[in-house]
C-alpha cells in the first residue's frame, strides 16, 4: 500500500467523523406558541408547559409522563369546535392536576364555552375540611385598649386593603393587615388610612419601652408583595435574618435547578431590634407571603407561632422570564398560575402542599368566636404575659 | 428527540481499516509513553429556544492525561489516553437579566481508544487519531450570579436590570448530583491532528489539536420530551513520548 493511501484513508474518516457530529435537537416551544386548532395542540402546550415550567416536580407525587400517556389520546379524541367536549376538557384538565404540591397553583380557562371557568387542585382538597374564612379584627378589637384602622382603596380600586394597630392590656402591640400590600400603600401617591396605621405601629416600634410583646396577625391574609418582608420586620431586626432559601428553574429538565439562595430579612434603617416576644397569629387561611411573614418571625431569637397550620403555598411567584419558570398561557386556551420559585425553610423541610405548623396549636373554636371571643389571640397574650 | 444516525459510513471504513493494517503489518513492535497535557473548549449542545435573553457559551477548561501507544507498522499505532478533562460551558442572560450566569465546571476520567496514523520523515512527523471514548463524570462546580427574589431591593433607584429591583445572589459551590437526573458515564468519538518531532530516538514531543463529541446524554432517560445535552470538546495540548522496544524495519 503505497503512502498516498494511508495518509488519505485517515483524512478521509475524520472528515466523515466530523461531518456525522452534528447533533440535531429540536427546537422547544413556548406553551404560548401552540395554536389552539386542535386539542391536540391545546394538550401538548399545556403538557409541556408544565413539564419545562412547573418548579415542584423534585417534591411532586404526580406522575406527569403517566398524565401524558393516559391524556394526550383521551384529547386527541376531543373536537374543539364541540362546546361539549370543550366542557369535557377542563375536567379532563381538573383530573391531570388534582394532586399538584403547588397549593399556589390556579388554571383558568379563557376559551369559548368554559371562559372564566378555573381549577384550584389545593382549594379543592382542603373545601371539605377547612373551617370558614374569618376577619378576626371583629374579635380583635374587643381586646384593645388603643389603636388605628384604616384603609385603602385608593391606590388599587380593584381590592380593599386593611390595617389595624393597637394595644392590649396597655403593653403588648397588635398589628394586622388584610393583605401584604403595605409599602405600595405606604408610598402611594394617593391619601389613604393604612398611612396613619403604621405611622401608629412603626412609632410604637422604635419607642418600645413598657411593651412585653408584639402580635403580627395574618390570620386569613392571602399573601401579597415580598417587598412588604423587609418593610415590616425589617424594623424588628438589627442585623439580616436568614429565615429559608429559595431556588429557581435553570433548564428545561423537569429536575434542573439552580442552587439555594438565602432568604433574608434586611434591617431597614434605624431598626435596633426588638428584645421582647414576637408573635406571628396565623391560621389555615394564611397564605403565601403571610405564611413567610410566619416563617421569618418564628426564627427570630424571640419569635413564635401560634394558631393553625398554615395554607401552604410558600414558593414566590414572579413572571416566567424573570426565573426561566412558573406561570404560562397555553395556546390561548388556558392559563397556568404557578410558583416561579421553590421555598424551603431554615430547617431544610419544604412546606409546600403540607403548610407551616405552629410552635402552639390554637385551633379553630367557633364556640369561642360565637362568644366575641379569639382563643388564638388569648393564646398569644397568656404566652407573652407569663 | 431525533438525532441524526451516527452515519452508515462507519462499518466500511472498519474494514477498510483493517485491510490496511493487515497489508501493512510487518515485525514491528514499539511501546510509547508519555505525558501530555493542554487547553480544551467545551460546547454544550442543548435547545432553550423557549428561554427569554438566556444562551448557553462555551468555556475552557484544560485536560491532562497519559498517553499509550502500541506501534504496530511504521504508520499505524494503537493509542490509548487515559485523561482527566474538563468539560465546562456557561448558561448565561441577557437584556434586563444582564449579570445573571452560571458556569459549570465538570470533571471527567476520560479513556480514549484510538487508531493512530502517522506520515512524513524521521524526525518530523504528521499524525492522526481517530477512535472512541468512555468517561466518568467526577465531579462539578457551579459558579454565578443571579437575582434573589426574596432578597428585594428596598428603594429601587432605576429600572433597566433585574438587579435594580433584587439583591444579587453570588455562588460558587459544588455540583450535587442527582441520580435521578445525571447520567455521569458518558461515551463518544475522538478525532485528532498533530505533529511530532523526535528529539532522540527514545525521546518526542508533540502538539496535538482534538475533537471529542459525546453520543451519550449528560441526563438520564427521566422524563418524556427530554431536551438532550451533549459534550463537544475541542482541546489543544502539547506532549512527551518515551519510546521502548525496537523498530525492525524501515520507516520510510
Amino acid at each position: 500500500m503505497n503512502r498516498k493511501t494511508i495518509v488519505y484513508i485517515p483524512v478521509v474518516l475524520l472528515v466523515l467523523f466530523i461531518s456525522s457530529c452534528t447533533k440535531s435537537i429540536e427546537n422547544v416551544s413556548r406553551p404560548e406558541n401552540y395554536y389552539p386548532g386542535t386539542f391536540s395542540d391545546v394538550f401538548e402546550a399545556f403538557w409541556t408547559g408544565m413539564n419545562n415550567n412547573y418548579i415542584f416536580w423534585d417534591i411532586d407525587t404526580t406522575d406527569w409522563d403517566a398524565m401524558y400517556r393516559r391524556y394526550q389520546p383521551v384529547f386527541a379524541r376531543l373536537n374543539i369546535n364541540d362546546s361539549a367536549d370543550v366542557r369535557k376538557s377542563v375536567n379532563y384538565f381538573r383530573l391531570m392536576t388534582q394532586g399538584l404540591v403547588d397549593s399556589h397553583y390556579n388554571l383558568s380557562f379563557g376559551y369559548g364555552a368554559v371562559a372564566d371557568s378555573s381549577i384550584d387542585p389545593a382549594y379543592s382538597r382542603k373545601m371539605d375540611t377547612i373551617h370558614r374564612h374569618v376577619f378576626y379584627p371583629q374579635y380583635v378589637v374587643g381586646y384593645m385598649d388603643d389603636g388605628v384602622d384604616g384603609i385603602d382603596n385608593s391606590t388599587d380600586p380593584n381590592e380593599v386593603r386593611y390595617a389595624i394597630a393597637g394595644t392590649i392590656n396597655k403593653n403588648i402591640l397588635y398589628f394586622y393587615c388584610n393583605i401584604f400590600e403595605l409599602k405600595s400603600s405606604y408610598e402611594s401617591s394617593t391619601n389613604n388610612d393604612i398611612k396613619k396605621v403604621l405611622d401608629y405601629f412603626f412609632a410604637k416600634l422604635a419607642n418600645p419601652e413598657g411593651l412585653k410583646g408584639v402580635i403580627i396577625d395574618v390570620r386569613g391574609n392571602p399573601g401579597g408583595e415580598v417587598t412588604d418582608l423587609n418593610f415590616l420586620l425589617g424594623k424588628m431586626v438589627s442585623s439580616p435574618l436568614t429565615f429559608g432559601y429559595t431556588r429557581y428553574k435553570s433548564g428545561n429538565g423537569r429536575l434542573d435547578y439552580t442552587p439555594w439562595a438565602p432568604a433574608v430579612i434586611t434591617p431597614q434603617a434605624g431598626s435596633k431590634g426588638l428584645n421582647i416576644p414576637v408573635i406571628a397569629l396565623a391560621d389555615a387561611w394564611s397564605v403565601s407571603l403571610a405564611e413567610l411573614t410566619t416563617m421569618a418571625i418564628h426564627t427570630m431569637p424571640n419569635g413564635k407561632f401560634i394558631g393553625e397550620t398554615t395554607w401552604g403555598a410558600n414558593g414566590p411567584i414572579s413572571s416566567n422570564q424573570n426565573y426561566n419558570g412558573g406561570q404560562f398561557t397555553a395556546s390561548d386556551f388556558l392559563y397556568a398560575y404557578t410558583s416561579s420559585s421553590e421555598f424551603k425553610y431554615l430547617d431544610n423541610n419544604i412546606y409546600e402542599g403540607k403548610g407551616f405548623p405552629p410552635d402552639i396549636a390554637v385551633p379553630f373554636n367557633e364556640n369561642y368566636l360565637s362568644q366575641k371571643r379569639d382563643a388564638a389571640l388569648e393564646a398569644a397574650i397568656t404566652d407573652i404575659l407569663q | 428527540m431525533k438525532q441524526q444516525p451516527a452515519g452508515n459510513w462507519l462499518p466500511m471504513a472498519t474494514v477498510i481499516f483493517l485491510l490496511c493494517v493487515g497489508c501493512s503489518l510487518s515485525s514491528f513492535a514499539q511501546f510509547s509513553i508519555g505525558l501530555e497535557g493542554g487547553y480544551t473548549r467545551n460546547y454544550l449542545q442543548t435547545n432553550n429556544a423557549n428561554r427569554d435573553f438566556t444562551n448557553y457559551t462555551p468555556a475552557n477548561g484544560f485536560n491532562i492525561g497519559i498517553p499509550v501507544q502500541y506501534k504496530i507498522s511504521n504508520w499505524f499505532a494503537i493509542a490509548l489516553d487515559p485523561t482527566y478533562i474538563q468539560k465546562n460551558y456557561v448558561q448565561q442572560r441577557s437584556s434586563f437579566y444582564t449579570g445573571t450566569y452560571q458556569i459549570s465546571t465538570n470533571s471527567y476520567a476520560e479513556l480514549p481508544i484510538m487508531a493512530h496514523f502517522m506520515f512524513g520523515g524521521k524526525k518530523l512527523q504528521g499524525f492522526f487519531n481517530l477512535g472512541a471514548f468512555g468517561g466518568y463524570w467526577l465531579s462539578g462546580n457551579v459558579k454565578g450570579r443571579m437575582p434573589n427574589v426574596l432578597n428585594p431591593i428596598d428603594s429601587v433607584t432605576a429600572t433597566n436590570t433585574v438587579y435594580y429591583y433584587s439583591t444579587p445572589y453570588n455562588y460558587n459551590e459544588k455540583y450535587t448530583f442527582d441520580t435521578r437526573r445525571d447520567n455521569r458515564i458518558e461515551a463518544g468519538w475522538i478525532a485528532g491532528a498533530g505533529v511530532s518531532y523526535a528529539i532522540t530516538d527514545r525521546y518526542s514531543v508533540f502538539a496535538e489539536g482534538r475533537m471529542r463529541q459525546s453520543i451519550t446524554d449528560m441526563q438520564k432517560n427521566y422524563m418524556i420530551n427530554q431536551v438532550p445535552r451533549y459534550n463537544n470538546t475541542y482541546s489543544a495540548n502539547l506532549g512527551i513520548m518515551v519510546s521502548f522496544g525496537k523498530n525492525t524495519t524501515d520507516n520510510q
